[in-house]
C-alpha cells in the first residue's frame, strides 16, 4: 500500500496541474465547488482547481516529510543517545537533560515559536519536526547503549587500545538499526500527522503548495456544502500513517524484545 | 523514596527553566518588531521608537533576559504588549478553561479506551475489530478527527453547537475527539495488564477458591491496571493543560492554547512565555502528581528505577 503512494508521490503530475484554476467549467454555475464526475474524479476545490491533482501532490509532500524527517530526527537523536551513552560524565548530563527539556516542550506551541523563526515551506516542516522527534530516539539509544556498554565485546575492544569512535561505529551501531528500524515507521506516521498539523494551523506548508494539512484546512470553510474536501485528504492521511504504522507491526513481530508493545493484540 | 522525590523535582525544575531560557531566546530570534504589532499604523518612526523605550525592547539581549528572569522567580509573567494586562491574570481564567476541557477528555479517554481494552479482553472475537478501530484512530491526527465529528454532529445531524466558546454544550465534541485520540493508548495498556494478571498465580488461586467472576474482574485484575492508567493519565493531563492547541482551534474552545496561537501572531512575546512556562509547569507537575500517586498505588514501584 506505501508502494501505491510512493508512486502516486512520484508520479504526481500526472494527475494534472495542482495549481490550475478553472473558475468558469471548474465551479458550479453559482460559484460551488463541483463534486464528483468523469472530468474532476475527486471533485474541485472553492477555486475550481482538480482536488485529485491537488491530493497526488499533497500526497507527494507528506511522502517525502515521512521519509527525510524520519532520517533527520532518528540520526540526529540516535547521535545525540550514543555520545550521552557513551561518553558519561558531563557530556551525558548535558546531552540527557536536553533530552528532558526536549521530552518536556509542549510540541505543538513549541512548533509554532520556530515556525516563526523561518518561511513557510517543506524545510521549514522537516526542520521543526527533526528538532521536535529527536529527543524520544535519544532515549531510546542510551538505553540501549548503558546496557551494551559493559559487555564482554566492547571492553575487549577498548582493552585493544580501539578509539571510542570506532567503538562507538563498529561495534554499538549495528546493535541500534534492529531497534531504530523498528521505531522508523511509528516516527514517520507522526511525521506525517504532524505536518498534516502544522499545515493546518498555517505554519507549514503554506498554500498555493498543495498538503494534506492545508488542503483540510481550506476543505474546512467548506464544510457545510462541500465535505469531500474535508474527507479526501483525511481519508489519504489515514491510510499513509496506517500503512506506516502496520509496517511497524510487521517490524515488532519480528523483533521479540519489542512484540509486548503490539496494536494488534498478542 | 523521599531522595527519589527529591530528585525528580530537581529534574522537573531544571527541565522547566530549559523550556523557559529556549523559549526566550527563540522568542527573540523570531523575526518582526512587536512595536509594529502593537501600533501597525503609526507612520512615525518616534512613535515607534517610544513603544519601544517603554518596553524596554531598546536595552541589550542579556539585560531583558536578566529581567524577564528575575521578574519571573517572583512570580511575575509580565504584561501582555497588546491587550495591556498582566499575563498571570490573562492565563488564570484560560488555564480553567482549559483544564475543565482536558479533564473532560481524559474521562473520554479513559471510558472509551477501557471499555475497548476490557471487550478485547473477554471477548477475543472483538479483539480484531478493536485493534482496527485503535489503529484508526493512532492514524488520525486531532484536528481531523474533531473535523469529521463537527462536519457529522455539528452541520449534519445539528446536534451540537458548530460556533466555539465554552459552555456544557461546547464541551461535547472537543472531549469526544481528545477521548478517541487517546482511547488506543488506553486500550492497550488495560488489554496487556489484563492479559498479565488473568494469566497470573493469584487469578488461578481466586478462581480456585470459587469467588464469583466479577468479583474476580474488580478486585484483582481491573486493580492491577490502575498503576500504568494512573501515569498515562499523568501525561495527558500536563500535556493538555499545555494546550490542547489544535482541538482548541478547530472548536473555538477559548483555552491556553488559542491564547498561545493568537498571541504569536501579534507578537504578543510576555503572553507567548507565559503560556509555554505555564504548559511546562504542567507538563513536568502532573508527570510527578502520577508517579507519587502510582508509588502510592503500587509498592512495586517505590524503588529507584535502575
Amino acid at each position: 500500500m506505501l508502494g501505491v503512494f510512493a508512486a502516486i508521490a512520484i508520479a504526481a503530475p500526472v494527475f494534472g496541474s495542482p495549481l490550475h484554476q478553472n473558475l468558469i467549467g471548474g465551479l458550479t454555475p453559482t460559484g460551488l465547488p463541483l463534486g464528483m464526475s468523469w472530468a474532476h474524479p475527486l471533485g474541485t476545490d472553492a477555486l475550481g482547481r482538480s482536488e485529485l491533482a491537488r491530493l497526488a501532490f499533497g500526497i507527494r509532500t507528506s511522502m517525502i516529510v515521512a521519509i527525510v524527517s524520519n532520517v533527520t530526527s532518528i540520526a540526529l537523536g540516535a547521535a545525540v543517545g550514543m555520545a550521552a551513552g557513551f561518553f558519561r560524565g558531563p557530556v551525558e548530563a548535558v546531552l540527557m537533560r536536553l533530552t528532558d527539556v526536549g521530552l518536556a516542550l509542549p510540541y505543538t506551541l513549541a512548533a509554532l515559536v520556530i515556525a516563526g523563526l523561518m518561511t513557510a515551506g517543506l524545510t521549514r516542516v522537516i526542520v521543526i519536526i527533526t528538532a521536535l522527534f529527536w529527543a524520544y530516539p535519544a532515549r531510546l539509544v542510551y538505553g540501549e547503549v548503558l546496557r551494551l556498554r559493559h559487555r564482554g565485546f566492547v571492553e575487549a575492544s577498548e582493552a585493544m587500545g580501539a578509539s571510542g569512535v570506532s567503538i562507538a561505529a563498529r561495534h554499538l551501531a549495528p546493535h541500534m538499526f534492529p531497534l531504530l528500524v523498528t521505531y522508523s515507521p511509528l516516527n514517520a506516521a507522526s511525521a506525517v500527522v504532524f505536518e498534516a498539523t502544522l499545515s493546518y494551523l498555517g505554519a507549514g506548508i503554506n498554500p498555493p503548495t498543495a498538503s494534506l494539512g492545508n488542503m483540510i484546512s481550506d476543505g474546512q470553510s467548506a464544510l457545510s456544502y462541500a465535505p469531500h474536501l474535508l474527507l479526501v485528504p483525511a481519508v489519504a492521511i489515514l491510510l499513509i500513517t496506517m500503512s506506516f504504522l502496520l509496517i511497524g507491526e510487521g517490524l515488532k513481530a519480528r523483533n521479540p524484545d519489542l512484540k509486548r508493545v503490539s496494536w494488534l493484540g498478542r | 523514596m523521599a531522595r527519589t522525590l527529591i530528585r525528580r523535582v530537581a529534574f522537573g525544575v531544571i527541565a522547566v527553566l530549559g523550556v523557559a531560557v529556549l523559549a526566550f531566546l527563540l522568542e527573540f530570534v523570531v523575526p518582526g518588531d512587536p512595536a509594529r504589532a502593537i501600533a501597525p499604523r503609526a507612520q512615525s518612526a518616534a512613535v515607534l521608537e517610544n513603544i519601544r523605550i517603554q518596553l524596554h525592547l531598546n536595552r541589550p539581549l542579556i539585560v531583558q533576559f536578566l529581567d524577564y528572569f528575575g521578574e519571573l522567580f517572583r512570580g511575575n509573567l509580565g504584561t501582555s504588549y497588546v491587550q495591556r494586562q498582566s499575563v498571570t491574570s490573562l492565563i488564570g481564567p484560560r488555564l480553567l478553561t482549559t483544564g475543565w476541557l482536558a479533564l473532560a477528555g481524559v474521562i473520554a479517554e479513559v471510558i472509551i479506551g477501557g471499555t475497548l481494552g476490557i471487550l478485547s479482553t473477554l471477548y477475543p472475537r472483538l479483539r480484531a475489530a478493536v485493534a482496527a478501530v485503535n489503529l484508526t484512530f493512532l492514524a488520525l491526527p486531532q484536528f481531523v478527527v474533531g473535523l469529521v465529528l463537527l462536519l457529522i454532529f455539528g452541520f449534519r445531524l445539528h446536534m451540537a453547537p458548530v460556533t466555539g466558546g465554552a459552555g456544557p454544550a461546547e464541551i461535547v465534541l472537543p472531549a469526544l475527539t481528545l477521548g478517541l485520540v487517546g482511547a488506543p493508548w488506553y486500550s492497550q495498556i488495560v488489554a496487556d495488564q489484563m492479559a498479565d494478571s488473568l494469566s497470573s498465580a493469584y487469578v488461578r488461586t481466586a478462581v480456585a477458591k470459587g469467588l464469583p467472576d466479577r468479583y474476580i474482574l474488580w478486585r484483582h485484575v481491573l486493580r492491577n491496571v490502575l498503576s500504568p492508567a494512573i501515569t498515562m493519565i499523568g501525561m495527558d493531563l500536563g500535556a493538555y493543560l499545555s494546550g490542547v492547541v489544535t482541538v482548541e482551534v478547530v472548536f473555538g474552545w477559548p483555552g491556553i492554547g488559542l491564547l498561545a496561537v493568537n498571541s504569536l501572531q501579534n507578537l504578543d512575546r510576555p503572553v507567548v512565555m507565559g503560556t509555554v512556562i505555564v504548559g511546562a509547569i504542567a507538563v513536568v507537575l502532573f508527570n510527578l502528581i502520577a508517579d507519587v500517586l502510582r508509588m502510592y498505588v503500587d509498592p512495586r514501584t517505590r524503588e529507584e528505577p535502575a
